[in-house]
């Protein structure tokens, strides 16, 4: 009679009749108590299996419509935009689902897997063409004056980076400068820092300073101690300039000028 | 450098070794293993775990299981007869310099997979593709499997092969969505729908992450309209644990 008592998952009720009827069997003597004893074991029986169905039903009683709506909700949907009829009767909840939502339940998710990661370069894939390669003209030591002005502007064109053709026109014009000089007062030679200082800019002077070398480099210009020991540069004749090869005399110098100094 | 030209090439060269049979040949025992290591130098073989774990890394970028017979056709070749020790020695380095582990998910055909032995790194800047978003659908429906005791039946499955002596497959009717893809609906997936993120959803639920071993979907005998049971697949065994789902579960509710 108390079926539903002894079914609920709460009560031990089924256990207790058990144990009760297990304590009556020993005083069982005649045959019909028995056959009652076997039929109340029957009742029982039933009722442990009906009773553990409803255990098995319990744990899948899984409310997939809560996880759904839950799944949702982590996935960030935007329930406000709901509108009052909207589709119960589909089964589809209302509201926005923002497009990173699955993305976002995919990193959670990432946490629980032991996936490995995907292996690619990190360059890609091989370039089919070489590399163009870098156009460095080696600079020629000169021979000639004349002819390597107008051969100058020549290589010049060959040149990629335009920084570098901005250098060499300044090195042309200081060094047309310092010619134009020499020309117009030969055998003066001109005081390394008065030509290189610019008054007015610390930055500009280095730069002079990094354009005069070229000169010096190329042979254009020498660069001498006076009788003060100050540096003194005059540019050089042709004849002095094979000598210079020849002999392997170059030096190297280098100068140091502070922004103290440069004051 | 050198080393991958010829690598890429070994890769591209295939079909000349016809008259060899990968599949069905035995392959030599541990002992035999052992007596033939002594025909080859330290450094050939050296060669060949290094081959194999290229190979190995770029084959599980799909995520699609990596069979034994491609592993001798492509990589080991000559060297079958010390097969075992160059697979063990790629395992070894796998693990060792990657944190990956080479892991048979079928003893029977051997397929092997990669997984990875180090936790999830966190981070802003990991690559961002469409793999992420896959793996979230992924684990809704291996949930939802296992909420409901380890498989759920649904009728989409994926095509079925047709067998030239059989009257062939009926025609593609739509069908009334099972269980899992009921669930799926109210997350806005639908089989016949085009999906903004997953695109052909049907498709990847039922071909690509059937062809990653992710899901088993199977057939029912002698139910009609016919009927599929998913289950996890093997894949998903290894990369995670029901115990995770369970917690991924807890944290979503």
């Amino acid at each position: 009679e108390n079926r539903e008592d002894m079914l609920s998952s709460k009560s031990n009720r089924l256990t207790e009749a058990l144990e009760e009827a297990n304590k009556l069997f020993s005083g069982v003597s005649c045959a019909r108590e028995a056959a009652l004893d076997a039929q109340f074991l029957v009742l029982a029986s039933n009722l442990g299996k009906e009773k553990a169905n409803e255990l098995h039903s319990e744990m899948t009683a899984f409310d997939s419509l809560a996880f759904a709506e839950d799944l949702l909700t982590f996935m960030g949907i935007n329930r406000i935009e709901v509108e009052e009829n909207d589709s119960d009767s589909e089964g589809i909840s209302g509201g926005y689902l923002p497009s990173n939502a699955w993305h976002k339940l995919g990193e959670e998710t990432e946490k629980y897997f032991r996936r490995a990661p995907s292996f690619h370069y990190m360059l890609g894939s091989f370039k089919s063409d070489p590399p163009v390669p870098r156009q460095r003209i080696e600079r020629q030591k000169k021979t000639t004056g004349g002819e390597e002005k107008r051969a100058m502007p020549a290589q010049l064109k060959k040149m990629e980076e335009s920084h570098q053709e901005a250098t060499e026109k300044e090195v042309e014009r200081i060094l047309g400068l310092l010619q134009t000089h020499f020309k117009n007062d030969p055998d003066t030679p001109i005081s390394f820092f008065d030509l290189v200082i610019d008054p007015n800019s610390f930055a500009r002077t280095v730069e002079n300073i990094f354009h005069v070398s070229f000169i010096i480099r190329d042979g254009f210009a020498r660069l001498k101690l006076d009788d003060d020991k100050l540096p003194i540069i005059e540019p050089s004749k042709d004849e002095g300039r094979k000598d210079d090869h020849s002999a392997g005399a170059r030096n190297q110098v280098v100068i140091s000028l502070n922004h103290q100094e440069w004051k | 450098p050198p080393q991958h030209q010829r690598l890429a090439f070994a890769f591209a060269s295939q079909g000349d070794d016809g008259d060899e049979d990968f599949s069905l040949s035995q392959m030599p025992t541990h002992s035999q293993v052992q007596r033939n290591l002594e025909r080859h130098s330290q450094d050939q073989l050296n060669q060949k775990v290094s081959e194999l774990v290229q190979f190995l890394l770029v084959k599980d970028q799909k995520k699609i299981p990596i069979k034994r017979v491609d592993i001798l056709k492509k990589v080991i070749r000559e060297y079958r007869d010390v097969y075992s020790e160059i697979v063990n020695r790629a395992g070894r380095t796998l693990q060792q310099v990657f944190g990956l582990q080479l892991v048979e998910i079928d003893t029977k055909h051997h397929i092997y997979i990669l997984t990875s032995d180090l936790p999830r790194a966190e981070g802003e800047n990991l690559r961002r593709d469409n793999q992420t978003a896959k793996l979230g659908l992924l684990i809704v429906i291996l949930s939802f499997i296992f909420m409901k005791g380890n498989s759920a039946k649904d009728s989409e499955s994926p095509p079925a092969p047709h067998f030239p002596f059989l009257p062939p497959p009926p025609p593609l009717t739509p069908r009334f969505p099972g269980a899992v893809w009921e669930f799926l609906r109210r997350l806005r997936v639908q089989p016949g729908e085009r999906h903004e993120v997953f695109g052909d959803v049907r498709k990847l639920v039922t071909e690509e992450f059937v062809r990653q071993k992710y899901l088993e979907i199977t057939p029912i005998p002698l139910t009609d309209p016919p009927e599929f049971k998913y289950q996890w697949g093997p894949r998903a065994a290894k990369e995670t644990t029901k115990k995770d789902v369970l917690r991924f579960v807890a944290k979503v509710r």
